[in-house]
């Protein structure tokens, strides 16, 4: 399938009183066209850090670009002037913010927001940009679009909010769509109705998203691939079932352990011990190695590098060394690996026929 | 049956009573909460979840109704020393860890303040002593006893608004969505945490969440509101396998679980609370469907809901 857009070695730091902030340690990935990605990890992962670095919003005055190129349409993104990106912005590569409250402008009515990129993207006359607006607002089933567009954000309620940020998103058809946590802010019953809105609009316009959030409920609903992140660097990535159904890192495998399931009656919860490291002073090796039980000596010496599983999963972790100790992986996960065909678990219980 | 500890009975809580701009965020709500159990309470936010909480710790006068601790009325009119005796045996503890700690204490200032308030440590010697035994039990060193707020992350924050509510030692604390806030691998470090708390001290929880898994997973029974009102309550499990109130059953097929199978043939239902056609007759009240489990039903809607088993 067709790139969209390519994310390579990229390495970002940030300049604080206290020293160099590295971020992002060396990020790799792609996103195919049409696909959903979700990037998930606990806050100061840099998964955030990561999606602004490919919209350019971080403030040059702090950030170094390190290393890496982050490629979109035979451009390099880093590399353009902001000119250049303003053309790109809200355009080709759009985003969707947690909080519809603070993304919106409070003193602007919603029609006027929603044509903000028609009139300066697609160049439409006002009139041609309010039937438009409409229509966007329509798509996002807003009811009484056209009384909406005299409103202000905060006549709105959440949900309505967050379908006004999509439809806003959305008014040029970008190529790729980034949502960083749409739905956190958001009740349970208003989230699935915007995933399902998101859902379906992808499909009717076929734009990539890269959708960041730490809920993993949502990754096994909108996800085809998952990319897990830790510590600034990509630990796992793989399709959405490799990824729940056959992880391979000792971090997914906590995550996932961590999360109460609603038919198993789990005695105690299970927890990752400690804390995310410090990015000040990164650690050396594997940076989950210290929260991890599963923890080789190499891990604390070498980096470990990204070890293939199948065509489209891979996983940073020794453990998937071929020299490396054959471990058996927290009881929830071993339950998960049953479902997996191709996973070890899978096979003794059915006899190894493969 | 268990000895209750709190009874809530016919609750309300109205903002701008009266005017036109009346706000009833909680609207006759009943419930029990027994000894040593946790109760979760679930629903939207604005479904008034977190004002019932509130109204129970008294940070709101209630507009009707009585919340009965052991007995005693919170609502009558006290003496200093009686509300300072029922705010000892009550806590909170806050969503945002951020927000609820002041910045300008120090951390054991911040949990001593309690013990300060009702005398409960003899000597500084003991005072300090309460507060280390308290920073061990919640997870934290010594060492952190003279920073400030800002310099923990947020789950470390959480134990400190814990080991505060912990301090006066209370019978019974409300936690209003204590785990909201925190990232996913801590959540699960918070939620052991409060439950070992509980096996050792034996403490009543009020848990408020619209986390519905994590709910399940700490809580013996479960009420579920929607605007102002309690519509089912009942024993957790039961709740989660035989929903009655369609609007029970809509919410709970609206999460989203983990699991990629699951979810791709997850159906969800919505509510429209239209859909009860109530006559203006019907008594809409709590009915009993399986001991322990009530739902807000009319008679003819319990009728259904009995056939249906």
């Amino acid at each position: 399938m067709e790139k969209i857009l390519e994310v390579k070695d990229l390495e970002l730091s940030f300049d604080t009183f206290a020293g160099e902030v590295k971020a992002i340690r060396g990020v790799n990935f792609d996103v195919l066209k049409g696909e959903t990605l979700a990037i998930v990890g606990e806050s100061g992962s840099g998964k955030s850090v990561t999606t602004k670095s490919i919209m350019r919003l971080l403030p040059d005055s702090s950030t170094r670009y390190k290393n890496g190129a982050i490629n979109f349409d035979g451009k390099n993104l880093l590399s353009i002037s902001e000119k250049e990106m303003q053309k790109i912005r809200g355009k080709d590569i759009s985003m969707i913010f947690q909080d519809p409250m603070t993304s919106l402008n409070p003193t602007m009515t919603i029609g006027k927001q929603i044509m903000e990129p028609l009139l300066k993207h697609r160049g439409l006359s006002k009139k041609e940009a309010r039937t438009n607006a409409i229509e966007l607002l329509t798509l996002v089933g807003m009811p009484e679009p056209e009384a909406r567009m005299k409103e202000y954000p905060h006549q709105q309620s959440g949900g309505q909010r967050q379908r006004i940020v999509i439809a806003i998103a959305l008014a040029c058809n970008p190529k790729l769509l980034i949502a960083d946590e749409p739905t956190t802010a958001l009740d349970v019953t208003i989230q699935a109705q915007i995933l399902e809105l998101m859902k379906d609009l992808q499909k009717k316009i076929s734009t990539s998203i890269i959708f960041i959030t730490h809920d993993l409920g949502v990754v096994a609903n909108v996800a085809d691939r998952v990319a897990v992140m830790y510590g600034g660097q990509i630990v796992e990535v793989g399709t959405v079932d490799e990824i729940f159904y056959n992880p391979q890192h000792p971090y997914t495998w906590g995550l996932l352990s961590s999360m109460p399931s609603l038919d198993l009656g789990e005695d105690k919860l299970y927890a990752i011990p400690g804390t995310p490291p410090d990015l000040l002073n990164p650690p050396i090796g594997d940076a989950f190695a210290l929260r991890s039980e599963y923890a080789l000596a190499i891990d604390l010496e070498e980096r470990p590098p990204l070890f293939q599983v199948s065509d489209t999963h891979y996983a940073a972790t020794w453990l998937l060394h071929p020299e490396a100790p054959v471990v058996t992986p927290p009881p929830a996960i071993v339950e998960r690996m049953k479902k997996f065909p191709g996973s070890r678990y899978y096979e003794e219980k059915h006899g190894g026929e493969s | 049956m268990a000895e209750k500890l709190l009874e809530i009975k016919n609750l309300k809580l109205y903002f701008n009573e009266g005017k036109k701009n009346e706000v009833r965020a909680v609207d006759d709500v009943s419930f029990d909460i027994y000894k040593g159990e946790t109760l979760g309470i679930v629903g939207e936010s604005g479904c008034g979840k977190s004002t019932t909480g509130r109204t129970i710790i008294r940070l709101y006068n209630a507009t009707d109704g009585q919340v009965l601790y052991d007995g005693a009325d919170v609502h009558t009119k006290k003496s200093k020393a009686e509300l300072k005796e029922f705010n000892r045996k009550m806590q909170m503890i806050f969503q945002d860890p951020y927000a609820s700690l002041n910045p300008r204490m120090k951390v054991l200032d911040i949990i001593a303040e309690g013990i300060d308030i009702h005398g409960l440590a003899k000597s500084p010697k003991e005072r300090m002593e309460r507060v280390y035994a308290l920073l061990e039990t919640v997870g934290l060193n010594k060492e952190h006893i003279n920073r400030y707020p800002h310099e923990f992350s947020g789950g470390q924050r959480q134990r400190i608004g814990i080991a505060r509510a912990l301090a006066v030692e209370p019978e019974f604390i409300i936690a209003d969505e204590p785990i909201s806030a925190l990232d996913v691998s801590i959540q699960a470090q918070v939620v052991n945490l409060l439950k070992e708390l509980q096996e050792e001290r034996g403490l009543t929880y009020l848990f408020i969440a619209h986390d519905l898994s994590m709910v399940k997973y700490i809580s013996d029974r479960i009420g579920v509101m929607y605007f102002g009102k309690l519509v089912e309550i009942g024993p957790a499990e039961k709740l989660y396998t035989t929903p009655c109130h369609p609007y029970t059953k809509s919410l709970l097929s609206a999460i989203p679980l983990p699991d990629p199978e699951y979810e791709r043939n997850r159906v969800r239902v919505s509510y429209d609370p239209k859909s009860h056609n109530y006559a203006e007759d019907e008594e809409v009240k709590m009915r009993e469907v399986t001991p322990g489990h009530f739902v807000l039903c009319s008679e003819r809607e319990f009728e259904l809901i009995q056939q249906e088993k």
